[in-house]
């Protein structure tokens, strides 16, 4: 079974469309910038990937993760030809922080925080008239986590068409907690590189319509082929090569392919040291046999880690690159690690070609892990 | 979403970790392995252990291939507001490294996993006053996905400053501090390994309003229903209710389905969807 991809949106620091993201990530440019929002004196980093849509310079305002939740959403439907009213419809939200910066903003200052702002339900009833909405937190994992929770409701009867979203704004409470872990502090994202030293948090938001295969009279995106959730349950903040190698092998037992199958990936690459050595071997052990074995790039550079929307944005930055035949390289990568040595990993230019099969990947802090795979439209 | 009819699930363990006469969390949350856990992760690793004890999967190697889907609102908001006011009043440099990882909502389920070694799916949901119930049709779709055997379904709301800010400010009086774990599988799989079926899960809707969400559950007749009962018992329970609801519902269930409904009417102060799910006696479904 596969599922057609109808519609899609999404917004990050750099840019507000999936073709603008793609061209931008070909291009090697980067969303990081001062911080603007935060008081920079509170932190020993100062650089952060933000959507720059506040509408005073420094003032921060609450609500900013539900407000790209609705135009992404918004966007993706239109995108579908469907229409803007949905009552009923399935939305599948995935999200590491929810409307925790709305928390912070009123525990700290005083901004009005009610219990329903801590999921979406209702803030999408009010845009789309539809109280099926799920707010998924399985962390950066999530939004695959809610693909994967989609596509089971298809194949079992439960829905013909759903729309699955990730949706994070930066919090200062887990910007805080990463500066006061990652010492010295990231200048920059530089995945599977020797002289990685962390993640920086990104935000934004992005949407799919996901429907029954073949039942679409219009344009699709791409077809998901299947998709594989488990969980370490190895250590609470490392994580484990041994669980994200189970977890593509599901990935790829659910899809019906094999490790030959799979044009290129784009991992989760979050440029932390245990994330790129744990994602370098598990690939290198599950495409050992594989020839030559798929490429293998990541895009966090670009707009850095938008969190709950992270597998989303790999799923439909991997749809672009299937449709242009331009695959994003690895930005800052120089000195590759020991460990990426069998695999084709793409540095310095975006690599070109006929690509048809793709392999996403979303690893969420305390080993729970997502991966997907899609393929461009049928021909 | 309904329930699918693919595959038949049933609750085969129960487990209790709230604070009251019989739980105190001061010494009940102490202990081996809990330093630098947050309160939700105490309370959830207590109740999981319970349930999973009932229901007899405790230190089962299959648990391996099970699930955890966990439902909860607020777990995380007493330390996202505790570290944002560390950074407010002074800097980063004073936050503990120890408890960042508590600022996700889902590091919750990852404990739970981790200290049961269950791999398969790690589910964490944050629906509102609905997402008990969902977390249990979820669980059921888990299973008839066949993404998994068993799923350790857990409610879990803990208790802290701005948890308790939180409800004063939207008129809450009273409110849980605990979590409540459920063990739902397949009909087979119990049958298989000699479980007792407590409940079976056979119907579940969502919907913006109840009567809609009775209709979709397919529940119009089913006469007994539990509204009120966790309310008057521990006053609002928010992500927990759903699964609080099927706890009390099997420990009451007798020769008579049982309607739940969770996000109306209960006061909940987060009135945006409601879910309702039947559980029906062992023996007694279509």
């Amino acid at each position: 079974m596969t599922w057609d991809i109808i519609g899609m949106s999404a917004v990050c620091a750099l840019g507000e469309t999936i073709t603008g993201i793609h061209e931008a990530l070909c291009a090697g440019r980067s969303g990081l910038a001062p911080m603007s929002a935060f008081d920079p004196s509170r932190y020993r980093a100062g650089l952060v990937y933000e959507v720059p849509d506040r509408a005073r310079p420094g003032v921060d305002e609450p609500l900013r993760a539900t407000r790209w939740l609705v135009r992404v959403i918004r966007e993706a439907l239109s995108d579908a030809g469907l229409p803007s009213a949905v009552p009923g419809l399935p939305v599948l939200v995935g999200t590491t922080h929810r409307e925790m910066r709305t928390a912070e903003l009123w525990w700290q200052y005083g901004t009005p925080l009610a219990p329903a702002d801590l999921h979406f339900t209702s803030a999408l009833r009010a845009a789309f008239g539809t109280s099926d909405v799920h707010t998924v937190a399985s962390a950066c994992a999530a939004s695959l986590y809610a693909l994967g929770m989609a596509a089971d409701l298809i194949a079992m009867g439960q829905a013909d068409t759903v729309v699955v979203a990730g949706t994070d704004s930066i919090t200062e409470s887990s910007y805080g907690g990463f500066d006061r872990i990652q010492a010295p502090p990231p200048d920059a994202i530089r995945v599977f590189d020797r002289s990685r030293r962390g993640m920086i948090m990104g935000e934004g938001a992005v949407a799919v319509v996901l429907q029954r295969a073949g039942t679409h009279p219009g344009r699709v995106y791409g077809r998901v082929r299947g998709v594989g959730m488990n969980c370490d349950a190895s250590h609470p903040t490392a994580p484990d090569p041994a669980g994200i190698a189970r977890v593509i092998e599901e990935a790829h037992h659910r899809s019906a392919t094999a490790p030959d199958d799979i044009d290129f990936a784009i991992v989760h690459g979050s440029g932390t040291p245990q994330n790129d050595l744990a994602e370098a071997i598990a690939l290198s052990e599950v495409f050992k046999a594989a020839d030559p074995g798929p490429l293998v790039t990541a895009i966090k550079a670009g707009m850095g880690h938008i969190s709950g929307g992270a597998g989303l944005l790999n799923l439909v930055i991997a749809l672009e690159a299937i449709r242009s035949g331009t695959l994003p390289a690895v930005d800052g990568l120089t000195h590759p690690i020991d460990e990426v040595g069998d695999l084709r990993v793409v540095s310095g230019e975006p690599a070109t070609g006929s690509f048809g099969t793709a392999q996403v990947h979303a690893l969420g802090m305390g080993g729970v892990n997502a991966v997907a795979i899609v393929e461009g439209p049928a021909p | 979403m309904r329930i699918p009819g693919t595959v038949r699930t049933a609750i085969t363990g129960v487990g209790w970790a709230v604070a009251g006469p019989d739980f105190d969390p001061a010494t009940a949350l102490a202990g081996r392995g809990m330093r630098h856990k947050d309160r939700a992760s105490r309370f959830a690793l207590r109740a999981a252990q319970r349930a999973l004890e009932d229901g007899g999967l405790l230190g089962e190697p299959e648990l391996a291939d099970a699930a955890v889907v966990l439902s909860s609102n607020f777990g995380n908001l007493g330390p996202v507001c505790d570290f944002m006011a560390t950074i407010a009043t002074s800097s980063s440099s004073d936050l503990s490294p120890m408890r960042v990882p508590q600022l996700g909502s889902q590091i919750t389920a990852a404990w739970v996993a981790l200290e049961h070694g269950i791999r398969g799916p790690n589910l964490t949901l944050c629906n509102g006053a609905s997402g008990g119930l969902d977390a249990v049709a979820w669980a059921c779709n888990l299973i008839a996905a066949n993404r998994t055997t068993a799923a350790l379904v857990i409610g879990v709301e803990p208790d802290s400053p701005p948890v308790a800010r939180l409800h004063a400010e939207t008129a809450g009086l009273k409110w849980i501090d605990g979590a409540v774990a459920l063990v739902v599988e397949s009909v087979p799989h119990a049958a298989g390994r000699g479980a007792r079926i407590r409940a079976e899960i056979t119907g579940y809707g969502k919907a913006a309003d109840e009567r809609s969400a009775i209709q979709a559950a397919g529940a119009a007749a089913t006469s007994r229903r539990l509204v009120g009962e966790p309310a008057a018992r521990f006053g609002r329970c928010s992500g927990a209710l759903g699964v609080v609801q099927c706890a009390m519902a099997v420990e009451q269930l007798h020769d008579e389905a049982v309607l739940a409904i969770a996000g109306t009417g209960a006061g909940e102060g987060d009135e945006t969807s409601v879910s309702a799910l039947v559980l029906t006696p062992p023996g007694r479904a279509a």
